[in-house]
């Protein structure tokens, strides 16, 4: 086959595969959550069922809405699967590598909290307010850290590209894994949990609208706005869980485009998604809310985590 | 022999403070004992000195211990300022102001703080001096609280943690040398020994001598009083009592020094003496500077006298800086400040009981109230000015022309004029204290004259010192100077 | 196994620096106290790896007593101390949480940068920690300036002292025995020490 084709063919393939399963994702830890809590909770695939139930409703826009609460959910959507498409799911030959790397991928999450926060300031009101500034500190905190994370990989590994980045670490584990590393890690997680506004960050399933901050910016949005909204949201979370997993920690990533292979990788990004899933429930069952100023805290300890690690990987080579 | 004379320094002080801490009832008679125990340690020191002045030989007891000329001039000084305070302490006079406990605290304290001092100046293990060192820290911030006010604990507790930490950094120094010297393949029991290291210095690397250098001094700096680590030497000095400040101002603070002074040697071996003259001559003017501007504004006696050790010891660590007659001056510094700081403390403990109060407008009137007290008061406070006849003077004129031979007329300038500051500050609170109306109330006449005799032993000495330095101290500080500048 | 040596004894040592850092997040004395006995049994842990590897026998007993007087013993006294204080106060330091955090990071790059010439002329597996320990001696460093609170004050001197443990068992497999009996005598002496003062100024103060 045409190499070209069969660079489109992986790539939409990892993003389909990204795009799909994100839902499910989101009700596996749920589902645990509840049983944690001792409910029975709902299946994996009642997010799904959501989905098509708010796609079919019908919307309600506000009168002071301009073109941009329109033209926001798809901006993120856009953003977001763009960003999945650069991301290694199940292995380390990455055709997108010549697209874009780890700070193209960044700077599109980034682009879509962006619209997110400008969807939420535009009908003017004030829950929506409150949230988008709210987003913007958060982001505003991570970035740093997210870009001092990644450069950490890039120092140890010596490429920005995401699967050169897997690939170096698979092959010379000893080299790559080490305390900055580690500490590179560790910054990363909780930057995830800032970035999906998941506890202790932020709750997703509160309904008090003054301890919302992620929640707040799409109270205004409804129907088939809404459902993109949520989609993309949870495309955001199953796609930095991805590179927390393979990033790191890339055992079972297939090294070449061989059919068996990639099934192994399949597998393995399945059941990596599945582990973390689970920490993700525990740790959100375990911890109660920051109060939103202590969030800062939190923020810039996962800062000076990752500048230790870059200033761990930069010294000792 | 050695063995005999190093036993003679040690074991009296040490004997003597676990005497305190086992008896607890008699304490006078315990002070008593005391007061006969530490002229023994004074008279070994001595005759050590003397040994080392005549062309001796350093005294060298098994692989701890070595007496060259200058730990014997330092360990001389200790036990002399010991001596006094352990006299002059609560317990032996006549007239007791002191309680019971109080009296067995302070004797347990006194003698282990004057015991790890002479430790820490007579061990050749440079890691065993660095624990003494941190060990004088811990006894004296006991004592420092012997009469329980909110701010005598406070300043305790600052000296405690500030101390602790400026150790904790020495030690830094101390391992990164030793972890240098280490890697050159020199036998590790005796890599931390001045004289080991001395010889493997030149095998140091440069960059990792002068970063420990630089620990070092920031570390035992802040137990001298330099700056910028000087701030909690006003608090503690001044909340102490007398007998406490008296070795702590007058000696404690040049065995801070000396330690410096054992590392100088070393890193000048490895990465010539430019480096290390140039940092001394800086923190030296800075803890010259903000002793004598701080005397300005001081209102409380002893707190003046704690500024003005600050000023002293920032002058003798400029003056190790200056090469073979700076070193010398600064020795000599050493010397004359130990006696008239040590003098001037315990006269002040003598006016607060009698005044009450520790600020100088309360303590008017000196002269009309305690004559013979008054008078050394002012000879102390003449010969921390720097007044001739008495030593300081000679040892200041002698700095200021090391100086300017070094090749520093400006900073050898402005040191002038720090001095000449100082200088005026002390003198204009030496008028207000001894002239004047006394208050009423007071006490007249002077009592426990044995005190007073007792003390005007350092003053006349001073005076010898100023007008000629006797034969004897001159050789023991060539020598000194030699262990220094070879 | 050279290679994994030097890998275990820097992530020990990146472990200590980590939970120094607890010290500027958290608020409560508690936690402090927690965070250094870990450390503690890091060190004492560190100090068997260096002892195994290295050869070098006393460090076994250097580790015990490490375990023994800061893993166990000063952790004691230290909550006997915070047992002790009055109000259950949140701990307020001088600096606030954040910028803390930023300021102990930018020490810790700082110490990598001037340990730099350090590790290279050392030539122990052990010098990649180096810049790590030194580190850790600043962020100390910084804890006691910092706080204000006294049992913070001790946890960050006592923090400076695993600093220089650290340093001295990575740079050369510890000191000569008898300085580190005087160093173990010293730091128990002076938290004894430290305990006695901290209860007077207890009495003497109205808080």
């Amino acid at each position: 086959m045409d190499p070209l084709m069969t660079d489109a063919l992986v790539i939409a393939a990892q993003t389909a595969f990204l795009i799909v399963i994100a839902p499910a994702v989101v009700g596996y830890v749920r589902l645990i959550k509840a049983r944690l809590q001792g409910r029975r909770g709902a299946t994996i695939i009642q997010p799904y069922r959501e989905l098509r139930k708010t796609f079919r409703k019908g919307m309600v826009i506000a009168e002071s809405a301009s073109w941009i609460f329109h033209v926001a959910p798809f901006a993120i959507v856009g953003a977001t699967t763009a960003a999945a498409s650069l991301a290694p799911v199940v292995s380390t030959v990455q055709p997108a590598d010549l697209v874009g790397d780890l700070f193209v991928l960044a700077a599109l999450l980034m682009l879509g909290t962006f619209f997110l926060a400008l969807g939420g300031l535009d009908p003017g009101t004030a829950f929506g307010g409150m949230g988008s500034s709210r987003e913007m500190t958060v982001a505003a905190l991570t970035e740093p850290t997210i870009a001092i994370a990644v450069l950490t990989l890039a120092l140890t590994t010596g490429s920005t590209s995401l699967g050169a980045i897997t690939g170096t670490v698979l092959k010379t584990p000893a080299y790559a894994i080490g305390p900055g590393h580690a500490l590179a890690f560790a910054a990363f997680l909780i930057a995830l949990i800032a970035e999906t506004g998941r506890l202790p960050v932020d709750n997703p399933s509160t309904h008090l609208e003054l301890t919302m901050i992620h929640e707040a910016m799409i109270l205004e949005y409804s129907g088939p706005y809404l459902a993109l909204i949520e989609w993309a949201a949870a495309v955001r979370l199953t796609l930095l869980l991805t590179l927390a997993a393979n990033l790191f920690l890339p055992w079972g990533m297939a090294t070449s485009l061989v059919p068996a292979a990639l099934t192994v990788g399949l597998c393995a990004i399945v059941v990596k998604l599945a582990i973390l899933g689970l920490l993700l429930a525990l740790l959100e069952t375990r911890v109660a809310k920051l109060r939103l100023f202590r969030v800062p805290e939190l923020l810039a300890l996962s800062f000076t985590l990752a500048l230790l690690g870059a200033a761990s990987s930069f010294f000792t080579k | 022999m050695d063995l005999m004379v190093v036993l003679a320094l040690l074991t009296p002080p040490f004997a003597a403070g676990v005497l305190a801490l086992g008896v607890r009832r008699a304490p006078a008679r315990v002070a008593w004992l005391n007061v006969l125990t530490m002229p023994i340690s004074l008279v070994a020191a001595g005759a050590i000195a003397v040994r080392l002045a005549t062309g001796g030989t350093p005294v060298v007891v098994g692989e701890v211990w070595r007496i060259d000329a200058l730990s014997a001039l330092l360990a001389v000084l200790i036990a002399s300022v010991a001596t006094l305070a352990v006299a002059l302490g609560p317990g032996t006079a006549r007239e007791e102001h002191s309680q019971a406990a109080e009296i067995r605290t302070f004797r347990i304290y006194v003698n282990l703080f004057a015991f790890t001092m002479l430790v820490a100046v007579s061990t050749v293990n440079l890691g065993l001096m660095w624990v003494a060192i941190e060990a004088t820290t811990v006894t004296s911030a006991l004592l420092i609280p012997l009469h329980r006010t909110k701010a005598s604990v406070d300043a305790s507790w600052k000296y405690l943690l500030i101390g602790s930490v400026g150790i904790a950094l020495a030690f830094t120094g101390t391992v990164l040398a030793y972890v240098d010297v280490a890697a050159t393949g020199v036998d590790i029991n005796v890599a931390l020994h001045w004289t080991a290291l001395r010889e493997a210095a030149t095998a140091l690397h440069p960059q990792v001598a002068r970063l420990a250098f630089v620990f070092l001094l920031v570390g035992f700096g802040t137990k001298a009083g330099l700056a910028p680590t000087h701030t909690w030497l006003p608090d503690a000095h001044s909340e102490a009592p007398s007998p406490l400040s008296a070795m702590m101002s007058g000696v404690l603070l040049a065995v801070a020094l000396y330690a410096v002074a054992r590392w100088k040697v070393i890193v000048d071996v490895a990465v010539g003496s430019v480096f290390t003259d140039s940092l001394l001559i800086v923190v030296g003017l800075a803890t010259l500077a903000v002793g004598s501007l701080s005397l300005l504004s001081q209102t409380h006696f002893k707190r003046l006298l704690a500024f003005s050790s600050i000023e002293h010891m920032g002058l003798a660590c400029f003056g190790l800086a200056l090469g073979p007659l700076g070193t010398f001056a600064a020795l000599l510094h050493l010397t004359g400040h130990a006696l008239a700081k040590s003098t001037t403390f315990l006269l002040s403990g003598r006016v607060l009981h009698r005044f009450g109060s520790g600020t100088i407008s309360a303590t008017r009137g000196l002269l009309a109230t305690a004559p013979k007290t008054a008078v050394l008061i002012a000879a102390g406070m003449f010969a921390l000015g720097g007044l001739p006849p008495f030593g300081l003077f000679l040892s200041e004129i002698l700095i200021v022309k090391a100086g300017w031979a070094a090749g520093h007329p400006l900073l050898t300038t402005a040191v002038l004029i720090l001095l000449l500051i100082a200088f005026g500050s002390l003198l204009v609170q030496l008028h207000r204290m001894l002239f004047g109306e006394p208050p009423t109330g007071i006490a007249q006449g002077e009592r426990a004259s044995g005190a007073v005799l007792l003390l005007s032993v350092p003053v006349v000495l001073l005076a010898w010192l100023g007008l000629s330095i006797p034969a004897p101290l001159q050789m023991l500080l060539s020598k000194a100077v030699m262990v220094i500048r070879p | 196994m050279e290679a994994a040596f030097s890998r275990i004894t820097m992530t020990a040592a990146s472990a200590m620096l980590l939970l120094a850092l607890v010290v500027l997040w958290r608020r409560h004395a508690g936690a402090y106290i927690t965070a250094f006995r870990t450390q503690s049994i890091a060190l004492a842990v560190t100090g068997a790896v260096v002892a195994s590897y290295g050869g070098a026998s006393e460090l076994f007993f250097v580790s015990f007593m490490i375990l023994v007087v800061k893993g166990w013993i000063v952790p004691s006294v230290l909550s006997g101390m915070d047992a002790k204080r009055q109000s259950a106060r949140e701990l307020r330091p001088l600096l606030n949480t954040e910028t803390s955090l930023l300021v102990s990071g930018a020490l810790a790059v700082a110490a990598y940068e001037i340990s730099r010439p350090l590790a290279e002329v050392m030539n122990l597996p052990t010098r990649g920690g180096l810049p790590i320990a030194l580190a850790l001696v600043f962020v100390s460093l910084f804890i006691v300036v910092s706080r204000r609170e006294v049992i913070a004050q001790i946890v960050g001197f006592l923090m400076l002292e695993n600093g220089i443990a650290l340093l001295a068992l990575l740079g050369a497999y510890g000191v000569p025995l008898i300085v580190e009996l005087g160093v173990f005598l010293d730091v128990l002496l002076g938290v004894l020490v430290m305990q006695a003062v901290v209860y007077q100024i207890h009495d003497t103060s109205a808080d």
